[in-house]
């Protein structure tokens, strides 16, 4: 609200006070957040004084206010850096008053349809968006060919960076979001795909290609429930790096972060360290402790992000409960047919090791119907609209609880969670 | 019993969670001991619907529809229009269903040749047409709830029956009251969402006709469908309020 007022007295306000700040801006369709906790923790290890949009300010007039806020009255900001989370819509606004240093973009994937329309309009927003920084240093998923594309169509320097192994011992075939050329049309060919429609792609009809990252996670060692062990390579450097949050688009997330590190001209290993102890944010792999039981919170948007979850849990060996929160408010997406564009069948083939789902939320009824189709045995189903009834019949069990909410329920639910149970809230 | 089920494109007509439509389809019958078998006919792949039972069609994204409208031409749409007016089923979604009339024409003036197998046609509009959908379906005496997204308005010509009438939403063009296409044993909807599991009794029709082409008259065993009617009814009580 404030932001929207500052805007109306000065449109150009946001101009006015980045100057001279050294901005970085972060955007894509998923891992925008933990990105940015793990670019904004590598800027507390250098001593850099910066501040950066939280809680979900990603729109214009949340990041205007963002900026008065850290300004003295005669608006000169308060610190040399600004770290802006950015919605891929919002992305194109922030950056005509914003000249950034680097952009970081994640990937595009679908997502709210309802919302964004097709991955083509997405890549034209984020395209629209690069062509106001001309100067900025552009760091780009190589293994997202929508990303990629903007490579020739754009002034820019481009930092590429990209996973040059699959992530998973095993992959399942899920729904590529990209499976045609963006340049001609033809399918494209994989040497492996990491998820998703990310991999190592090329086009056999007009040699569109997977560009050569400059910075690359060359070995994935580990990767397990709590973390990954992963090696960089930057140049003909290899640089170890521990990744505290586990699940292989979060070794993307770290990959991303590394790029805006080299962007800005950072010490790489020093970036790396700091992949180990940022801390994550709300609801994305956050753990809870609830009367005894370890409870864990993933943010879904999208079937890309929910097939990762899926890819993670179903690494499990041992039981566990399993809690899915639907809502179709606006900032989930109305449209909730894209669960159906899940795998959810992966969860009914671990058998016993998945013990109970309970479904929750505004469209809890079609989240439980698409786990009935999906084969799970109806009397293991239970749909619970009541949050703090829903936590407490979840852990009732003494098995871990993984909850997977959309964004909405994921602010109803750790409001409950806050409450009930003491934690922090999440605009704190 | 045993149903034949070919599912065209699903590689590129896989957007609003269409697949949910078959596995749907496919649980149905299983459930009721009836044998089922899905083929799918990805782009560059000889469409031989003689062994086929029913078809069904999703919607897509427009960058992935222009790449099959290509393959459809020729032989794939003759055999698809032959089939359907041999009383083949079909089911047809959004883009899929778009695809059965007779042409799109863009909305600054461009004109695209479609299959014509159905006599209506669809005029591309600025304004998409998104949000929840709602309507009557005489046939099966139920409301139909889903989603709908598209610019594309469809307009129905002689022949062609819409599937319902417009409760809440936009349905064929937002302005006729009309939703959805008829013809033979073709069923077509803008609603995804996905349309069929919680519209069970909408399912259950769509499979009886394909079964009694096949078989004559037939008695589907009744399911429970208490998940399937929760999410339809949720729905229906937030759409009449």
């Amino acid at each position: 609200m404030p932001g929207r007022v500052a805007l109306r007295i000065c449109p150009n306000l946001l101009g006015v006070l980045v100057k001279d700040v050294t901005v970085v801006i972060v955007t894509g369709t998923n891992g925008k957040t933990t990105t940015s906790r793990m670019i904004e923790q590598s800027w507390q290890d250098a001593g850099i004084s910066y501040f950066a949009n939280k809680s979900g300010a990603n729109l214009l007039s949340g990041v205007t206010a963002e900026f008065a806020v850290h300004s003295t009255l005669t608006g000169r900001c308060r610190h040399t850096h600004a770290l802006i989370e950015a919605d891929e819509a919002a992305f194109q606004h922030i950056a005509r008053y914003v000249h950034a240093a680097a952009i970081v973009m994640t990937n595009i994937f679908r997502d709210q349809l309802d919302r964004y329309g097709e991955v083509t309009h997405t890549l034209e927003k984020l395209r629209l968006g690069a062509e106001q920084c001309p100067d900025a240093i552009l760091c780009i998923n190589a293994d997202d060919s929508l990303c990629s594309s903007l490579q020739g169509e754009l002034p820019n320097k481009i930092i590429f960076y990209g996973v040059n192994t699959p992530i998973y011992a095993s992959r399942v075939e899920e729904v590529s979001d990209a499976p045609y050329c963006i340049r001609c049309k033809s399918e494209y060919v994989y040497d492996y795909v990491t998820y998703g429609h990310l991999g190592s792609y090329r086009c056999p009809h007009c040699g569109y290609s997977r560009p050569k990252p400059e910075l690359s996670v060359c070995r994935v060692i580990v990767t397990d429930d709590e973390h990954s062990e992963i090696v960089f390579r930057l140049g003909d450097r290899e640089i170890p790096a521990s990744v505290n949050l586990p699940g292989g688009y979060n070794i993307y997330n770290a990959c991303a972060a590394m790029a805006a590190g080299a962007a800005l001209g950072l010490d790489p290993e020093k970036t790396a360290q700091s992949l180990s102890h940022f801390s994550c944010g709300f609801g994305r792999m956050e753990k809870f402790e609830i009367s005894g039981t370890d409870v864990r919170m993933i943010l879904i948007k999208n079937p890309a992000g929910c097939n990762q979850v899926l890819s993670f849990l179903t690494q499990r060996t041992e039981p566990f409960v399993f809690v899915a929160c639907l809502n179709d408010r606006v900032q989930d997406g109305r449209d909730i047919s894209w669960i159906w564009d899940v795998d959810f069948e992966r969860l009914t083939a671990l058998g016993g090791m998945l013990s109970h789902i309970y479904v929750s939320g505004v469209r809890a009824e079609d989240m439980a119907l698409r786990f009935l189709y999906a084969g799970f045995p109806r009397e293991r189903i239970h749909v619970q609209k009541n949050y703090g009834e829903l936590m407490e019949q979840a852990v009732s069990h003494k098995l871990p609880v993984f909850v997977m909410p959309t964004y909405t329920a994921m602010l109803d639910l750790r409001g409950t969670i806050s409450r009930r149970y003491g934690y922090k809230q999440y605009w704190e | 019993m045993e149903l034949k089920i070919c599912h065209l494109y699903p590689d590129v007509l896989n957007l609003y969670g269409d697949r949910g439509n078959v596995l749907c389809m496919r649980r149905r019958l299983e459930w009721r001991s009836i044998g089922v078998t899905v083929e799918e006919v990805p782009i560059g792949q000889k469409l031989d619907l003689a062994g086929c039972d029913m078809l069904f069609i999703g919607g897509g994204q427009d960058f992935e529809q222009e790449v099959l409208l290509e393959d459809l031409k020729g032989e794939k749409t003759a055999n698809l229009k032959a089939a359907i007016e041999d009383g083949m089923t079909v089911l047809a979604i959004c883009g899929g269903y778009q695809m059965l009339g007779e042409y799109y024409e863009t909305w600054d003036g461009t004109k695209c040749e479609f299959t014509g197998a159905l006599a209506l046609y669809t005029v591309g509009s600025k304004e998409r047409m998104i949000g929840n959908l709602m309507f009557q379906c005489r046939e099966i005496g139920s409301n139909v709830v889903g989603f709908e997204n598209h610019s594309g308005k469809t307009y129905l010509g002689p022949g062609v029956r819409p599937l319902g009438t417009v409760l809440d939403g936009f349905g064929n063009n937002g302005s006729d009251g009309r939703e959805g296409a008829r013809y033979r044993n073709v069923y077509a909807s803008y609603a995804h969402g996905c349309l069929l599991p919680k519209n069970p009794l909408l399912c259950d029709q769509i499979l009886r006709t394909a079964l009694e082409w096949k078989y004559g008259a037939v008695e589907l065993a009744p399911l429970d469908d208490s998940f399937e009617t929760a999410a339809h009814d949720y729905m229906e009580t937030r759409l009449r309020h």
